[in-house]
Parts: structure tokens; sequence; C-alpha cells
């Protein structure tokens, strides 16, 4: 149930994250640059990018102020232009990553990300004083309020607002919201075990011993909790101001910024909050003084009007407007916009999964991994500078302790490795194996699948390719008893953390489950339980990173696909825009206004 | 003339009705689950049941019609969510606002569009018209025809985007398409406007040449054209009294289907320009599955039509006194 | 002896249509003197409207071909330019079409259809030329004038309409009316109010008509003079008594005797002329009437149809046959 669960929310988030950002995942479909055009493609900066590295911070690195990005300069009226109004502003709602990203200005969390320097970033306290401490193997932590945190009214925000944020969780009109610690505090099934607060009941896992102190009692250990405490879906909300369901159109700030005005789907502006002390906060910078955010652009138009940066958009920048394929050769090669362009792969795990109840020789996946024609299908996508070429399962940009291998010569060959697969076909139960491949059937899906079917015909498997509606490609692929051998499917950690991604994609087998590979194996689920138990979280990262690869040289349940990469423009008087690496949307605790 | 416009507005009303049944029972009735989408991604069965209950979804289909056309009249309210006063069209549980507010801040933009657009579309389409049908089988008509017959193959989506980009994103000629409320600055209310105005107009007046010339040529073989002449009239006013007068019927004609069609959302235009008008409205409420937001954006669309119509025919009797008696 | 007052001299148009040339009006000649009514005769597309619409100038310049002189009043009209035109038509010389229905503006009250003629002739102010109207509707008959100044045409009924449509073409006391069947469109009871009516007026105020019909009884009640047409061309004229009484031209024949009259018996089946009018694209050689003439054989029909007989003599009853007087005498008994 559990997963099932998880799994409709997680798939879903995918979806909608990926159309949001236009930037399609491998299957759903936004058009390809043109294939094999390669001019814009060696005038990006994309042999520069290094993965993001995440570090936990100390006490120290949780204090404020924020780090100031170069040239930082206070004050001004930031634009932000994007397609999609935010769904959700009540932080309990809060799952996707633009409405995450956003909520930073507004609400805060016990912990959070803090940029140390690019692509460098440290897990600190947030409202907490520190990253909080652990007790009882991992089951009890504890987290201290920082001195001078208040409301937007200047009142006091206390561990009592904070269990209470907790505890509404469990109530029945939150429906959106992550729900790890909500499970670890009761059961699986969490709204069962307790009905939120609004009935006078509270939830007594959760300890407040005095106004500063917050304790959290989990039944299982769990070494990354300060991880889970860091999404915005378990961000803060005033007891006194809970307007239960009506808290989504108001919310009450404890962010640097209070919203203004809101027309839903149109515009919004913020304006600062005058209780929110920065020196308490060391992770937003909240550099301008006024936001004013426009929705309703396609990323085509944002794209256009951030390249013409004429007039009021020259302090103009977008969260997750990125490039759309049809301007992406020219923002490349266009060297004037050199400096306002960023780039960053995605964080998300993209894999050609292999049904494991069709295709049961591990020879015969071994070798279609081998033959996979990984350059070509980047060509397609639109050379190096629209995709990488990952090879490992955990994504390299939301793992902590990532380790890279390359266990099928992707990066020595990664035209395919025709002779390697022949010689393990040779060895198979049948050498010349038929796959039947089902695909999103979406323009640039076409062309991948004919690059799949010629390369792998070298080698002598014969490909099938089954084209799938677009609307019903997931319920498709996530029926167990499906009519096919290989599909493509994409899951996103929601820490970094192995934990949040192998025990979900080799988690339960279940229609609709994110098990697409349908990977049974009672050794790899116990290995998995061990490491989640684990309670020292150096050793779990390193051990997740070993199963990845374990999983891989023993089971190959699937094919690592090409990740893409999102290229963003912003204003010429917007500073310190940086795509985050974990979010894949710009963040907005560095940007600033040039005068 | 009250006595017809009575009448026509209850027809109206009978119509709007018809319509809001059909959408009602189209929307509601058929696949997609309101409740699901007011209950969220996440949604156990008891949730469920839960919000079906809240917004009345266990009840008849056609007990729901009624409480819904209740809400028009008394308003209604959503438990939780909040409170919809009358006319309550509907919540939007994806705004979480009722649908009303939301179409009543687009509209401003949508009518400054249609009404800027079909004043220059207008202008030009009848003049054309009248100089083609003056000068038949002449260069000038000729040229009228071939231009119209082009601005009549472009879509706003070719040319929208041709004219964003080589007028405002290249060579800053016009200011980025927006909104700026008549009321707050009336000269950059038409700024904002002024290039969906101009793309839209490009594509109608095509019609309007078209149709004019058409209905032009027609008026001026009239017995009564003839008879003016003969009177000795100059040749300005035969033309522009007598044989447009006769005109006129047709141009308003196509004129009311376009403006209603216009106002119910130039969906193209501002999906083009970034303008959030009704239009963009009812793509959204698609996308994110906002029955109530989308059945209020079609009530609209059909509003304006049926609105425009009795318009039209009021403007018939005006300009021709032989519908007034009869 | 003074000049006519209408002068038309070897007037020929043509023009241009998709299937070719069409000779309208091929070298036509007559004359209206001052007070008197000329009656034009012949059937449809013998030339008798395109005639008058030219001595409007309401021809399509586009598309016609225009020779021979048309003096009014000494003034030549052919060639004449569009304001000189413009300041003639409705205030020298005035129409009445046909059909009244199809004639009147539907979009306009009668009295400022009325009004706005005088107004453009003589300058006068709105309320004067409503008065005007008023006064005219009165002179030609329409029950309470004051108010039916504000109606539409489609509120009045086809001789009232008719009435209305001889009030605006006398508005200004034209010198020159042409009424093109005015009264075809009409109830026979109403065309003969119509026709006395028009009598009436042109015993007051003295201008000359041209009173352009198919049918010989009109002709018979209200004209003076006759001119008999047929493709394009005078085949007969005269005075009414002189063509009514001695017809000369066998068309003219063929007119009369398909014309029933009060005197001959119920019994007498009518008599049209055989065949059909020809067509104005291709007339033939000729005298054009000869395909439909019963006597070619008695005239000859190398001469008939070889040159096109002139119409003589010159002056008072003359016709253009090859028959001899003597021949047709010889017919008439």
């Amino acid at each position: 149930m559990r997963v099932r669960k998880r799994s409709a929310v997680a798939v879903l988030a995918i979806g909608v994250l990926a159309v949001t950002s236009a930037c399609a995942e491998g299957n759903s479909g936004a058009p390809a640059a043109s294939s094999g055009s390669s001019n814009g493609a060696s005038a990006a900066p994309s042999a520069a990018y290094k993965p993001a590295v995440i570090t936990l911070g100390t006490a120290e690195d949780s204090k404020g102020p924020a780090i100031p990005p170069e040239g930082v300069v206070k004050g001004g009226t930031v634009t932000m232009i994007d397609r999609d109004d935010f769904s959700h502003l009540d932080p309990a709602q809060v799952y996707v990553n633009t409405e995450g990203n956003f909520f930073r200005l507004i609400g805060r969390t016990l912990t959070g990300y803090k940029r140390v320097a690019k692509g460098e970033f440290k897990l600190v306290g947030d409202l907490a004083t520190d990253t909080g401490t652990q007790s009882d193997g991992g089951k009890t932590w504890k987290f201290t309020l920082k001195d001078g945190v208040k409301w937007q009214d200047g009142s006091p925000i206390t561990s009592a607002d904070v269990k209470w944020s907790m505890e509404r969780t469990f109530a029945p009109f939150v429906t959106q919201g992550p729900t790890y610690i909500q499970q670890w505090l009761t059961d699986v099934d969490y709204k069962k075990a307790y009905a939120g607060p609004y009935d006078g009941k509270e939830l007594d896992a959760i300890e407040t011993p005095d106004d500063k102190t917050i304790i959290y009692k989990f039944k299982t250990p769990h070494a990354d909790a300060s991880y889970a405490f860091a999404m915005a879906g378990y961000g803060i909300v005033p007891k006194a101001k809970d307007t239960k369901e009506q808290y989504d159109k108001e919310p009450f700030s404890s962010g640097p910024y209070i919203i203004k005005s809101h027309v839903v789907d149109k515009t919004m502006d913020l304006e600062r909050n005058p209780h929110w002390d920065p020196a308490t906060d060391p992770i937003r910078g909240a550099y301008p003084d006024k936001w004013h955010l426009e929705f309703g652009f396609e990323a085509l138009q944002v794209t256009d009007r951030l390249m013409a940066d004429s007039g009021a958009d020259q302090t103009a920048f977008t969260f997750y407007g990125s490039t759309p394929p049809e301007r992406l050769q020219q923002v490349l090669g266009d060297a004037n916009l050199a400096n306002r362009r960023m780039n960053s792969p995605s964080p998300y795990g993209n894999y050609y999964y292999f049904n494991l109840d069709r295709v049961k020789d591990i020879k015969i996946r071994q070798a279609i991994n081998y033959a996979w024609p990984s350059k070509q299908i980047q060509q397609v996508l639109g050379g190096p500078a629209a995709a990488a070429l990952p090879t490992t399962i955990l994504n390299e940009n939301t793992t902590v302790g990532y380790e890279s291998y390359d266990l099928f010569g992707k990066k020595t060959k990664p035209d395919g490795d025709v002779e390697k697969a022949k010689e393990l076909l040779a060895q198979s139960s049948n050498p010349t194996p038929t796959i039947v491949y089902a695909y999103n059937q979406t323009p640039v899906q076409e062309q991948v699948t004919v690059a799949i079917k010629s390369a792998l015909a070298k080698a002598g498997i014969n490909v099938v390719a089954k084209p799938l509606d677009r609307k019903t490609y997931y319920d498709s692929i996530g029926k167990l008893k499906n009519e096919f051998d290989m599909y493509w499917g994409g899951w996103g950690a929601d820490w970094p953390s192995g934990s949040t991604v192998l025990p979900i994609i080799f988690g339960p087998v279940a229609d609709g489950a994110p098990n697409y590979s349908h990977l049974k194996d009672p050794a790899l689920t116990a290995e998995m339980d061990k490491i989640t138990a684990e309670t020292d979280i150096d050793a779990a990262n390193t051990a997740w990173m070993a199963l990845d690869k374990k999983i891989q040289e023993t089971i190959t349940p699937l094919v690592v696909a090409e990740n893409r990469i999102a290229t963003m423009l912003h204003g010429s008087k917007v500073g310190g825009a940086e795509i985050d690496p974990q979010m894949w949307i710009v963040q907005p605790d560095t940007i600033f206004v040039k005068p | 003339m009250f006595r017809f416009i009575t009448r026509r507005t209850l027809g109206a009303v009978v119509t709007l009705l018809i319509i809001a049944a059909c959408t009602f029972f189209l929307f509601f009735a058929v696949p997609a689950d309101p409740a699901r989408l007011a209950c969220g991604k996440v949604c156990p069965p008891e949730l469920l049941e839960q919000a079906r209950h809240n917004l009345g979804l266990d009840q008849p289909l056609f007990v729901q019609f009624l409480t819904w056309v209740g809400g028009i009249f008394l308003g209604r309210d959503y438990e939780g969510l909040g409170y919809c006063s009358a006319p309550c069209l509907g919540f939007s549980f994806v705004n979480k606002a009722p649908v009303l507010d939301t179409i009543l801040d687009r509209m401003p933009l949508t009518i400054s569009l249609t009404l800027g657009a079909a004043v220059v579309f207008l202008f030009f389409g009848v003049a054309t018209g009248i100089v083609a049908a003056l000068k038949q089988g002449k260069a000038l008509d000729k040229i009228a025809s071939v231009s119209s017959l082009i601005g009549a193959s472009l879509q706003i989506y070719f040319i929208g985007t041709l004219a964003l980009y080589f007028l405002v994103y290249k060579n800053h000629i016009l200011r980025q398409p927006g909104y700026v409320p008549f009321t707050e600055n009336p000269l950059n209310w038409a700024a904002g406007l002024m290039l969906p105005w101009v793309v839209l107009a490009i594509i109608f007046t095509a019609n309007y040449t078209r149709m004019t010339r058409s209905t032009m040529v027609e008026q001026l073989t009239e017995d009564y054209v003839r008879t003016a002449r003969a009177k000795g009239m100059a040749n300005r006013s035969v033309v522009m009294r007598f044989a447009l007068r006769g005109t006129l019927i047709t141009i308003v004609t196509i004129l009311g289907v376009d403006l209603g069609t216009l106002i119910g959302g130039a969906i193209i235009t501002e999906q083009t320009f970034g303008l959030q008008g009704i239009g963009q409205l009812s793509i959204r409420a698609v996308w994110s599955s906002d029955l109530p937001m989308l059945m209020a954006t079609v009530l609209v669309a059909a509003g304006a039509i049926v609105v425009f119509n009795i318009i039209v025919d009021v403007l018939y009797a005006v300009i021709d006194p032989r519908v007034r008696l009869s | 002896m003074s000049n006519p007052f209408l002068s038309v001299r070897d007037l020929t148009v043509d023009f241009h249509t998709e299937d070719g040339l069409v000779h309208a009006v091929d070298g036509l000649s007559f004359d209206v003197e001052k007070g008197t009514t000329l009656g034009i005769v012949g059937e449809s597309g013998s030339g008798k409207s395109v005639t008058n619409l030219t001595v409007l100038g309401l021809h399509n310049p586009e598309t016609t071909k225009i020779s021979g002189e048309i003096h009014l009043d000494g003034q030549e009209l052919i060639g004449a330019s569009r304001s000189t035109m413009e300041k003639l038509r409705g205030n020298k010389i005035a129409m009445i079409f046909q059909d009244p229905l199809t004639a009147l503006s539907p979009y306009h009250t009668i009295g400022r259809q009325i009004g706005e003629v005088y107004r453009k002739h003589t300058g006068a102010s709105k309320s004067e030329a409503r008065a005007r109207a008023v006064e005219m509707l009165t002179r030609v008959g329409i029950p309470q004038p004051k108010t039916r100044v504000d109606d539409y045409p489609h509120q009045f009924s086809g001789g009232m309409r008719q009435r209305a449509m001889i009030a605006m073409a006398l508005v200004c006391d034209p010198d020159l009316l042409i009424a093109d069947e005015p009264t075809t469109a009409l109830d026979v009871t109403v065309q003969a109010q119509i026709l006395d009516l028009l009598k009436e007026l042109q015993d007051q105020t003295g201008t000359s008509i041209i009173m352009i019909t198919h049918d010989l009884g009109v002709v018979a009640n209200t004209a003076h003079n006759v001119l008999v047409m047929y493709a394009g061309r005078a085949v007969e004229r005269g005075t009414v008594k002189e063509v009514l009484n001695t017809p000369r031209h066998p068309y003219t024949w063929g007119l009369l005797g398909s014309m029933p009259r009060l005197s001959s018996s119920v019994d007498i089946p009518l008599k049209p002329v055989r065949g059909t009018p020809p067509s104005l694209l291709n007339v033939p050689s000729g005298c054009p009437f000869h395909p439909r003439c019963d006597y070619m054989d008695l005239a000859g029909p190398e001469l008939c149809k070889g040159e096109r007989p002139e119409l003589s003599p010159h002056r008072g009853h003359g016709d253009a046959c090859y028959l001899t007087l003597a021949q047709k005498r010889e017919i008439h008994k």
C-alpha cells in the first residue's frame, strides 16, 4: 500500500516536473533539437559541469546570514516569469519541486540546504541550530530552535508551532505532501493512526519539553532524518493562524517575504517580511526588496523574452522555463548569451527497464547494455549540450558519496560494443533474441527508437517497437502483466540518498508500482533493509553506492538512460542565478538585482 | 423595441440554461471525477467519499444540477473550501476560489483584446471592401483580394510569433504584449495590446474585406442605388448612405459571430502573446482538469455568443426598418 | 421654328459584356417638345430603357461606348462632366422607375428620400425640405401626408409608393420626366390613377415626359407622340393618332394585334408577334425585324436582308420599312 501510494505521487510528480521544465524526460516528449547538430553543442560549456557536492554542515554552518554571491547588491525588484502558478502554498501540500522552491521565499523548515560555493551545498539547520541530534540508534531526533526566529506578525516561532505543523499533515485535507516522517512517527497507514490535531488530540511521538526544543520519536531508526526535515513539505504553519484548507490560499510567512497580492495563474507580488532576521538564516539571501512573479508564458516565450533582454525583462529570470529544443542551438551558439546562460543535468534517474518476467536471461540483458547506442540517442536529443550519458542507477547530483562506475563501457564505447554483445549472446539461451520495446509515441521517441532498433540489430537482436499513447503510457508499463520486454521510466530522489531511490524502484512488485523491472530478490530486499537501518549516514551512503553497482553487475535489471540537460537564461541585470542541481530549478536564495 | 429585447433576453436565458445543462451533464457525468481532483493525488477511498459528500457528488445528477443552478442565484457554501457568493458559477478546486472571481479578473483583458482588434479589423476590412467593390476588376481590387486571401490563410501563431520576434524582441519597436487596465493608464493599455490587435486584425480583416466587397457589389446594382444616382446624389453619398447601409447587415452579422467567439476566448492569440484572458483560462482549465472552471468558461463563451446574437438582432432592427416593424 | 427641348441624334450605345459587344442602341434619333409626352414603345430588350439611362448619364462608363448627340435645352449631355450631370439629375431631368418597391431605399423614410433631392439641388434646410416633401406628397394625393412623410416605403401600398416616387421625381420641378414603365408593377385600377396623375401634373407644370412602355394602351392614354423601337432602332415614329390609327410598320401592326382592345370581341384570339426578339449581340442584317416579318416576300427578301431601311420621311409620321405605302394600304384592307 505504502509504495503503491507513494509511487503514484512520485510518477505524477515527475510527470509534472518534466513537463513544467519543458525539458521533458526521455519518454514524455518535447520535440528534439535537430539531430546531429553539434555546432551549438561544441560551444556549450557543458564540459565544465561538475556534479553537486552535498555534505552535512555543522552548528557553525547553520548560523546566518547566508553566504552572499559575488557582486551582490541589495534592493530592487526582480521579476520571475514562468508558465504555471504554484498549485499549493500550504507547505503540507507541497511536493513538486517548483512549489518547494517557491516556498523558500515565504517559509522555513527545520533543516535546509545552504549554498557554500557553486555546486557545493551543506545540509544545515534552518530554524534549528544544527541538523539535529540522534539518539536511541537513530530512532529519536532532537532539534533546538534558534533565537530570534519569528512569524510575519513578530511573534516568536516556537516548538509548539513546529509540532503543530507536523501534526496537521495527518489531517484528512492534506493529500499532497511527502509522507516519510508521518510514517516513521506512526505507521505505514499513518492517517489511520492519527487524524490530525484539529479535534484537540496531540501526537505523542513528538515532544516539546520547552519552547525551543522539539523531539521526534520514530518507530524505526532513520539516519537520514535530517535530510527529510529539509523537504518543503515539512515547512512550518502557525497554530494561531491555521485556516486548514484555506491556508493554501493565504499562508502566513516565516520566510523573508510576504505575499502582498496574488491573482491565481497570473501574477504574484512579494514584499519584505520585516520580522525575518537574516542573522538567523544561513540559507536565504533575500536580496531584492520586491518580487514580481508572472505566470502564463510558455517556455518558448520565456526564452525569447530573456534572449531579447529588453526593458523590464533585464531584471527577469525564470524558475523553470528552460530553453525548448527549437531554441537550444541558437541559445547555445550565441556568445553574447554566455554570461546569462545556465545549465544543469536532470537530477532524476532515468532508465530503460527490462521486464524480468519476460527477459529472463541476464546474458541477454547485459548484451543489450553493451550494444546500447548511447551516443546516437544523445545526438537525437540534441547532442552533449542537451543530454548527458550517466552510467549509474543513482544520479550523481542527488547522491551524497557518489562513486562513478562504468560496467558496460559506455564511456569508452558510447556507440555500443557490438562485439562484446555478440559474445554474450553466443553464451546465452538465445543468440538472436527478439525484444519488444514499448515507447511513448512522440517525435523524439520515434527517432530514439530507430537508433535503438538499428544498433541492437547489429548485435543480432531483433527489436519490435510498440508505440504507446502518451496519456496512458505509465498505466500501460505499470501493468504487471504487460506484453513488453523493455520500456523507459524515471524516478526522482526526495533527498540525496540511495534510500529514496533503490528501495522504491526495486521495492514491492505491484500494478502501478515503480518497480517496472518486477525485480523480486529476497537477498536484495534484505540488504536494502539493512542499509536503511544503518545509523551511520556515511556508511549508509557508501553502502547504497556499492549496492547500485552490485545490482547492475549481478542482476542488470535495466539500461541506464540518457539524462537531459536543462539550459536556462536570465536577464542581464539579474545576478546570482544558478540552477539548483538537486531541484533542477533556479533557486531564489542567491538572486539579486544589479542596478 | 423594448418588448423585442425582453423577449430575446428571456429566450437567451433559456438557451443558456440548456447549454449549462448540457455542459454540466457532459462534464460531470462522463469520465473524470471532480471529487478525485478536489481530493488530491493521494486519495484514500474514505477521503474520496468525504470529498464526494462535500461536493454533493453523492447526490443524483439532476439534484446536483439544481444545486448548481441554485448556487447561481443564492450562492453556495463549499464545505471547508470557502463560500461562493451569488452568482456562483461553481468553485475551482485547483484555484481554491469561486470561478467567477477568476473569470471576472480575466474578462477585462479579453474584452479589451476583442474590442480593440474589432475596431482595427472593422475599419480596414470595410474600407478595403468598399474600395475593392468600387474598383471592381481594377488593380486595387486585385490587390485587396490577394492580400485578404493571404491574410485569411495566415495563422496567429505564425505571424504572431514572427511579429513578436521582429517587432518586440529584435528591434524593440513595440512593447512586450501585456495588459494594463485602461483605467490605470490608457496609453500603456493600448501599447501593451497593440501587437495582438494588429495580428488579430490581419487575420480577421480578410473576411470583412471579402464580405463587404461582395455585398457592396450586389448593393450597387440595387434599384434604389440607381434611383439615388438618378436623383443626382453624389457618388460618395450614394456609396456611403445607400449602398453601405445594405452592406451593414452582412457586416453586423459576421461581426456578431466574431465578437462572440473572441470574447469566449481568443485562445491562440492569448497563448501566443502570453496574455491572461478567458482563452488561456479555459486552456488551463483543460490542462488541470478543472471542471468547474472549464464549465464556467464554456458558459461564458456560450453566453457571449448568445448576447451578441441579441445585439445583432437589435442592430438589424436599427439598420433595417422593415425588420423593426415585422 | 425653335429647337426641340430634347433632341437625340444618331445615338449609338454599345456595351461590352462577357459574351461580346451588345448593340443596345443603333443610330437612334428623336425629339421631345416642351410640355409634350413622347411614348417610347417596344418589347423588352429593344433599347428603350438604355436610351433613357444614357440621357441621364447613368450608364456604366467603364463598359459603355456612346456616340451621337443628346441636347437638352441646347446643352450637350454626351461627354458632360460628372458634376454637370449630377446637377441635372433629379433637378432638370427626373426619372420614375418601374418597381417603386425596389427603387425606393428601404432604409430611409419617404420624406427623407424626397427631401434630400430638394436639399441637394436647392440647398434648402432640413425643415424646408421636409415641408416640401409634405407638399409634394399632398400634390400626388397621399392622404395624411404630414404623418406619412415619416413612413418607410414598405409601409406604403404599391400605388402610394409610385405616387411617392413621382413626388420625389417632381420635387425640383424638372423640365423632363422620364417614366420607365411607371405602371407595369401596379394593379390596373391604380395604373389609371397614376397615369391621370402624371397628366394632371404635366398640365400644371408643363414638364416634358418620356413615357417608356411596352403597353400601347398607356401610350394611347398619355402620349402626344410615339416612337416604336425594335432591336435598338426606331422603326416607326409619329403622333399618337398617326401611329395607332394608321400604323405603317409590320412590327407596329404586330404590337397592335397583340394588344387587347375593349372594342374587339372576346372570341378573337390575341395574335402575338411570332418569333422572339433578336439578341442584341447579333442583330440580323438589313431590317432587324425581317426574320419575324410576314411581309418580307412582298417587299423583296434581298432588300429586307440587305441594307438597313431608313426611317422616312425625316419629319412627321415615318417608318423604316421597304414596303411601299401602296403595299401597306393593300395589306390593311
